[in-house]
């Protein structure tokens, strides 16, 4: 196994399963959907993060992976060793296979070699994994994680004919954007229904203009103003727009306009030219745009 | 009785003779002619007479004329001017008496506006008009008849040239000779300096080449429609339409009416340049010039005179290259004249930034809004006046059609989103949400108060007083009102408060701007500087305070704070305190937070302060400027609550009026409006909100609770209903319409809606609107202009209605083994989507033959082997495909028996034509049940087939159909949406489908074509079914050139295959290869030489398409 290499080189590597999250990433909660995520860790139950993207989805499972790992958190009251608990990412896709996740030969010197995927990886050590965008992925890759989210825990693993047990730290957590997909790829009810599920949407405006202030580093009424436009796009959904605007766009907004970029020109091209093609469309948020921004 | 001479006597019994007319007629005249005449000359008088009656048989009736004429005549005419008058009159005795009798007749009122010499001419041109016929004759009297009147219109040369045209018409019809004299005296009497050039026009038309039929309705038309151009032009325009009829170009006549229509609405000072450009025009290309008259003035609507020249000289130079494409480009049907205008002209249309503007107000507003020009509110009648006004209603903004104020475009777009944005924030911010139960945020609630103390005032006056309207109280049992406030909408509640209702709504109105404007501003930093600046104009634009009554005035003095004015406001002195109040009450709503529950708290106390000023005008004297500090601290006088006393004043308006006309009391008048903020009419509209809320209760089975006589006194309460302005609104019609509005039942005929009968809307004029839900509007192809014709056609599209499940599982039944196949075939297609793609890099498990392959060269040590894994391969099929069903009448054809040329049921141009040919195709299918299939028939069961087979595959799949009436009525029936899953719905719809009308096929494949844009697919498949060429009414140019729509049609599907759509057209008409070629061209189709193979073909097809 590579050492991570010392800092200031510029990167750094890791294996996949040793990716702990240090630092805490800023949250801010819009419900309990803190308290809930801890109770389903504790209980073994697998989550489903519902919501549109750019939300705050994947940035929610970073700060609960954080939170867990914490000498205080919550897995203390229960008596259990506070470990880190690493967090293993995989944004699916839709070719993302079974091998993909649970492992394949390899070829070497020696002839052929086991790999194990990040899935199986994450089931060794107790992570936290996190498939992201679930339904983008084949649907008889999607059956696999079937054994792994009822009561069994366990990962077969065909090629090698074995069965693994999860570790006690692992939950799966998966991610899904409903509207977003066509109905072909709409997530099947045996798989949904394996899963607690957690409601995303975009925060309402005072709390997104707070989060923007902390992420983009804007000052208030820039970071009200970007919410409001946010909230403004975001009516445009379903007339002209597939998504509105992302929380992550807004920030990206925010982040130029604190670099000093006009923030009309920010916005055009963060959100207005991220969001549509369509001349029309583009000419009418240009005018919202306008008349919110100087 | 003087001695008689001899001579005389033996004229007298020659006359004798004759008829005892003559004699008679020759002694009364002999009277006077003797006080008048010399002794001699009464001889030769008496004897031109004689000479005339021996003339022939019937010329004593001449000589009577003569002797009757003299003496009118002999007053002023010297004697030595009669004899040649009188030879004259002999003279044309010879042609015929009754010419010379009428000539003596018109003498005595036509001789004084001759000079002496024109005396011959004139009786010369009587005498060219007789031919020796009996018509001639009859003519030639008729001119004599007239000139009295006639002479004195017009200079002699003219009455020359205008009797040779005469004679000149008479040799086509001397029943149009006749008329044209008859009319001529009126029509030259108000040609004024330009009957030369008219005479010179109706020449030519009568001329050969001209179209003398033309003259007749020249003369009607000819003097009304001069009268509209400005007189020195008046020539010039004569000439031109002269020109053109020399051209040989028909339609002078309308030129003339509708030429001179245009040049009526434009301002006299243009007329010669516009008379210029025509000039110009007609050595180009004479056709185009009746356009381009009809269409200055809406082009000089939109831009300046220079302007118009640009646009013309392109036109004109387009003319030059392209006959056709110039004269679309005249008639306005061509979309690059459309936007060449637009691009010179710096006014905003409404209807090219509609969309624009829709989604800006649907992402401030968060909720649907349509837009629409304030106009089409109006028409609705139900309680909005102001064409010109923006205002919102429910989920629709009506604002102003065009907005031209600025001198650029963008400042007056800019005016645009400001009015657009001051009228959608009512509903962000909340103007409509009012409720009378919701406490402000900022002030003592005294609504409270103000009910019970009118409750008292009520309860205590009840029994006296029969002259308080108890109409609200009546209202209370009956449903929506609510029986504890007793009005039907909040809004009404308020209003209710105030016996001065009209003040109220116009301090409410002010108010509630102020805080509107006021949050704008803070919220929506950007549009700031154009919102100061259009609220500096309206500034400027208000009327001088100083002219007011008092209260009026106070108004005013609230608009100016609220529009930002905080200096030098002028108030009477007296009034400086109230007016301090108020406007701090108004800043006070103009803070972070204010709701619309704070505006009515404010507007409350201002009309408390007010109401209580009598409404005098104020001395001159009096007035002193003040300034408003940008402060709020507004505090309620301590007395606030015996202010309240001043609601009570029951019925105030004639008590007042009545004392107060000494003291100087005026009536309260509403000021001036606020152009930018339009109409602001929050009762009204809380009331269409409450009534569509009722009629969707209604909908689901409640009974109707707001009945109309209810709605009716709603009305004739509020103030918001004006009376007057552009239409006359009772509140009777107002209610009807509102109802209608809502969908509230009315008399069936009123209702009439829905897929019945089409409306019909001239076919003539140039683009349409969309103006209905569901309706699209696309360009048509003009294939001679070269140019689209903009905003065409009008595509309603509808949900097909259903109709039995039975006939879907009849034609699974009996086509159970074809459906078998079908689904076999495609089936195979299936696994094609998953391949196994061997020897690569990476994938799901090794490839044993690569890998032991790999191992060998390994151990051989050839290379370091790679390519070793297998995986599927997902190649994607991602289709979606649009059936588009013709459904129109052909369709109804029987296929068994032999079917004619499709050009024999041409659709006929002519409305009331088209619907007897209609009837009587239609007739044959009469019976509900048919015993032959007709091509309908096979449609539909080739459309469930190749559903089994759709499903099978997985596609994507729309099936619609299409036919329609007109360019404005393209019907588009959904039978299965493209995002809609097969439902039992669907099964429904199919059987519903129907033979109807005709085939405008342009706009339904642009319709169609815009549905695959909107989907997500690799492949898109546009799959045309149809069964003949496209036509329908108009769809040709002058009715008869077919290839027009052929050429629409292909252009469609160009469109569509730009925007990477497969189109594809089965036809079944047989006679189809001649036109299909040039509609399809390299694209794919297939004409089917037997119909009944349509069923199997079609998946067939299907399957080559997209495999």
């Amino acid at each position: 196994m590579e050492q991570p290499r010392p800092r200031g080189t510029g990167f750094q590597t890791l294996q996949i399963e040793e990716y702990v999250v240090e630092d805490e990433p800023f949250y801010m909660p819009l419900g309990n959907e803190i308290a809930l995520f801890e109770a389903a860790y504790l209980q073994k139950i697998p989550v489903l993060l519902k919501g549109p993207t750019g939300c705050g989805k994947t940035r929610f499972v970073e700060h609960m992976a954080h939170r867990l790992s914490q000498p205080s958190s919550v897995r203390q009251s229960n008596g259990s060793e506070v470990r880190p608990v690493p967090l293993v990412t995989v944004a699916c896709h839709e070719d993302l296979t079974a091998s993909d996740l649970v492992g394949r030969y390899l070829i070497d010197a020696e002839g052929t070699r086991w790999i194990d995927g990040p899935l199986t990886r994450a089931v060794k050590v107790g992570a936290i994994c996190y498939l992201d965008e679930i339904v983008e992925t084949r649907k008889d890759t999607t059956v696999l994680i079937h054994p792994l989210t009822d009561h069994r825990r366990i990962l077969p693993v065909e090629k090698q004919g074995l069965l693994m047990e999860a570790n006690e730290g692992f939950l799966l957590v998966i991610s899904y954007n409903p509207g977003y997909q066509s109905a072909l790829k709409d997530l099947k009810h045996s798989t949904r229904q394996r899963f607690v599920s957690i409601e995303f949407d975009y925060p309402p405006m005072e709390i997104e203009a707070k989060i923007l202030e902390h992420e983009a580093g804007v000052d208030a009424e820039t970071a009200m103003s970007l919410a409001k436009l946010g909230e403004k796009v975001r009516n445009l959904k379903d007339h002209g727009l597939q998504e509105g605007s992302s929380t992550r766009l807004l920030i990206y907004a925010g982040k130029l306009i604190s670099q000093g970029v006009p923030a009309r020109e920010a916005c055009q091209v963060s959100i207005v030219w991220a969001l549509s093609d369509d001349i029309q469309v583009q000419r009418s948020m240009e005018e919202v745009i306008s008349s919110i921004f100087e | 009785m003087a001695e008689q001479d001899p001579r005389l006597e033996s004229i007298a019994r020659e006359l004798s003779q004759f008829p005892a007319a003559v004699l008679q007629q020759y002694e009364s005249a002999h009277g006077k002619a003797r006080t008048l005449l010399s002794a001699e000359d009464l001889v030769t008088w008496a004897e031109q007479g004689a000479a005339i009656s021996r003339q022939s048989v019937r010329a004593w009736e001449a000589a009577t004329d003569y002797y009757a004429a003299s003496m009118d005549v002999l007053p002023f005419l010297s004697f030595a001017n009669f004899i040649p008058w009188s030879n004259y009159g002999a003279d044309l005795c010879q042609a015929s008496p009754t010419i010379a009798a009428a000539y003596f007749r018109a003498s005595s009122h036509t001789l004084p506006h001759l000079r002496p010499r024109q005396v011959a001419g004139w009786s010369e041109l009587g005498k060219s008009l007789s031919k020796g016929t009996w018509k001639s004759t009859a003519l030639a009297c008729k001119f004599f008849e007239v000139s009295p009147q006639m002479v004195p219109t017009m200079t002699f040369p003219e009455m020359e040239r205008f009797i040779r045209f005469i004679d000149i018409l008479s040799q086509r019809s001397y029943d149009l000779a006749t008329e044209c004299l008859d009319l001529s005296q009126q029509v030259f009497a108000q040609l004024g300096d330009s009957r030369d050039n008219f005479i010179s026009l109706v020449t030519t038309l009568a001329d050969a080449n001209g179209n003398w039929r033309e003259v007749k309705d020249c003369f009607a038309v000819g003097s009304r429609a001069v009268a509209r151009v400005e007189r020195t032009q008046r020539g010039r325009f004569l000439s031109l339409a002269e020109r053109l009829s020399r051209s040989g170009q028909g339609g002078v006549i309308s030129f003339l009416r509708d030429g001179s229509q245009g040049l009526g609405q434009l301002d006299y000072a243009t007329h010669p340049v516009i008379i210029s450009l025509g000039e110009r025009l007609i050595t180009i290309a004479p056709p185009a010039v009746p356009p381009f008259f009809a269409v200055v003035p809406s082009v000089l609507g939109r831009v300046s005179t220079p302007q118009l020249e640009t646009w013309f000289g392109e036109g004109a130079r387009l003319l030059g290259e392209n006959l056709e494409s110039g004269l679309a480009f005249f008639r306005m049907e061509s979309a690059y004249s459309e936007e060449l205008l637009d691009k010179l002209s710096a006014g905003v249309e409404l209807s090219r930034v509609r969309d624009v503007v829709g989604l800006y107000s649907r992402a401030l507003a968060g909720n649907d809004m349509e837009i629409a020009p304030s106009q089409e509110l109006v028409d609705k009648g139900i309680g909005w006046v102001s064409g010109n006004h923006a205002t919102i209603e429910g989920t629709t903004l009506y604002l102003p059609a065009l907005i031209d104020g600025a001198p650029s475009k963008a400042e007056n777009f800019a005016k645009l989103k400001v009015i657009a944005t001051h009228q959608v924030v009512h509903q962000e911010f909340g103007s409509f949400g009012f409720e009378y139960e919701k406490p402000s945020t900022l002030f003592r609630d005294l609504r409270e108060l103000v009910q019970h103390a009118r409750h008292h005032i009520r309860d205590k006056s009840h029994d006296e007083a029969e002259a308080e309207p108890e109409t609200v109280e009546e209202a209370v049992d009956s449903g929506p009102v609510s029986a504890e406030t007793g009005w039907v909408t909040d809004m009404q509640g308020f209003f209710d408060v105030f016996p001065e209702r009209k003040m109220a709504l116009d301090i409410f109105t002010v108010v509630e701007d102020s805080r509107l404007d006021a949050r704008v501003l803070r919220e929506y930093r950007g549009i700031r500087p154009a919102y100061r600046r259009l609220q500096a104009e309206s500034l400027e634009e208000r009327p001088p305070i100083i002219e007011m009554p008092a209260q009026q005035g106070l108004v005013e003095f609230l608009i100016r704070v609220s529009l930002g004015q905080r200096t030098k406001l002028p108030v009477a002195s007296y009034l400086r305190e109230d007016a301090m109040l108020m406007a701090k009450l108004t800043l006070r709503v103009m803070r972070v937070g204010a709701t619309v529950e704070d505006a009515a708290e404010a507007a409350l106390r201002v009309y408390l302060f007010i109401a209580g000023i009598p409404n005098h005008f104020i001395p001159g004297n009096q007035w002193v400027m003040v300034d408003v500090p940008e402060d709020d601290d507004y505090e309620d006088p301590e007395n606030i609550e015996d202010l309240l006393s001043r609601l009570d004043k029951p019925e105030p308006e004639e008590q007042e009026q009545e004392e107060g006309e000494g003291q100087g009391q005026q009536p309260y008048q509403s000021p001036q409006d606020v152009e930018y903020r339009g109409e602001f009419k929050p009762e009204l509209v809380q009331l269409l909100e409450e009534m569509k809320e009722a009629q969707r209760q209604a909908n689901e089975g409640e009974a109707p609770q707001l009945t109309r006589e209810m709605l009716e006194e709603l009305l004739a309460q509020s103030a918001e209903l004006e009376q007057g302005g552009d239409y006359d609104l009772d509140t009777s019609a107002t209610a009807k319409n509102l109802m209608r509005e809502v969908g509230m039942k009315l008399p069936p005929k009123e209702a009439a809606q829905g897929q019945g009968p089409f409306i019909h809307i001239e076919d003539e004029g140039g683009p349409l609107e969309a103006k209905e839900p569901h309706t699209s509007v696309y360009d048509e192809w003009d294939f001679r202009a070269g140019d689209y014709r903009p905003r065409w056609c009008v595509v309603r599209e509808k949900t097909m209605s259903e109709g039995d499940v039975g006939f879907w599982q009849t034609i699974l039944q009996a086509n159970s083994n074809m459906i078998q196949e079908i689904r076999r075939q495609f089936e195979q297609v299936r696994p094609e989507t998953f391949r196994k793609i061997r020897r690569l890099q990476d994938g799901e498990e090794f490839d044993l033959d690569a890998l032991v392959e790999a191992i060998v060269d390994q151990r051989l040590g050839i290379s370091l082997p790679d390519r070793v894994y297998w995986r599927r391969n997902k190649t994607d099929r991602d289709v979606a495909v649009l059936f588009l069903l013709d459904m129109s009448a052909s369709t109804g054809e029987a296929i068994d028996e032999s079917r004619g040329g499709p050009d024999e049921w041409d659709a006929p141009g002519n409305p009331v034509d088209y619907m007897l040919w209609l009837r009587n195709r239609r007739a044959g299918d009469g019976p509900p049940r048919r015993t032959y299939k007709r091509i309908i028939d096979l449609e539909k069961e080739s459309a469930i087939l190749l559903i089994q087979a759709l499903e099978t595959l997985g596609d994507k799949y729309g099936i619609y159909g299409f036919s329609g009436y007109g360019r404005e009525n393209v019907e588009y029936y959904t039978i299965k949406d493209l995002n809609e899953g097969l439902t039992e719905k669907v099964h429904k719809r199919i059987d519903k489908i129907t033979p109807l009308h005709a085939t405008r096929m342009g706009p339904a494949i642009r319709h169609s074509v815009k549905k695959l844009d909107d989907i997500d697919a690799k492949t898109k498949v546009l799959f045309l079914i149809s069964d003949g060429r496209p036509q329908d009414r108009g769809y040709s140019r002058e009715g008869v050139e077919k290839e027009y729509a052929v050429h629409d049609t292909r252009k469609a599907l160009m469109e569509g295959k730009q925007k990477g759509i497969i189109p594809f057209c089965l036809t079944v008409d047989k006679a189809g290869h001649d036109y299909l070629k040039t509609m399809m061209g390299d694209m794919g189709y297939e004409v089917l030489s037997d119909i009944s193979m349509l069923p199997q073909r079609l998946p067939e097809l299907y399957k080559r398409l997209t495999v």
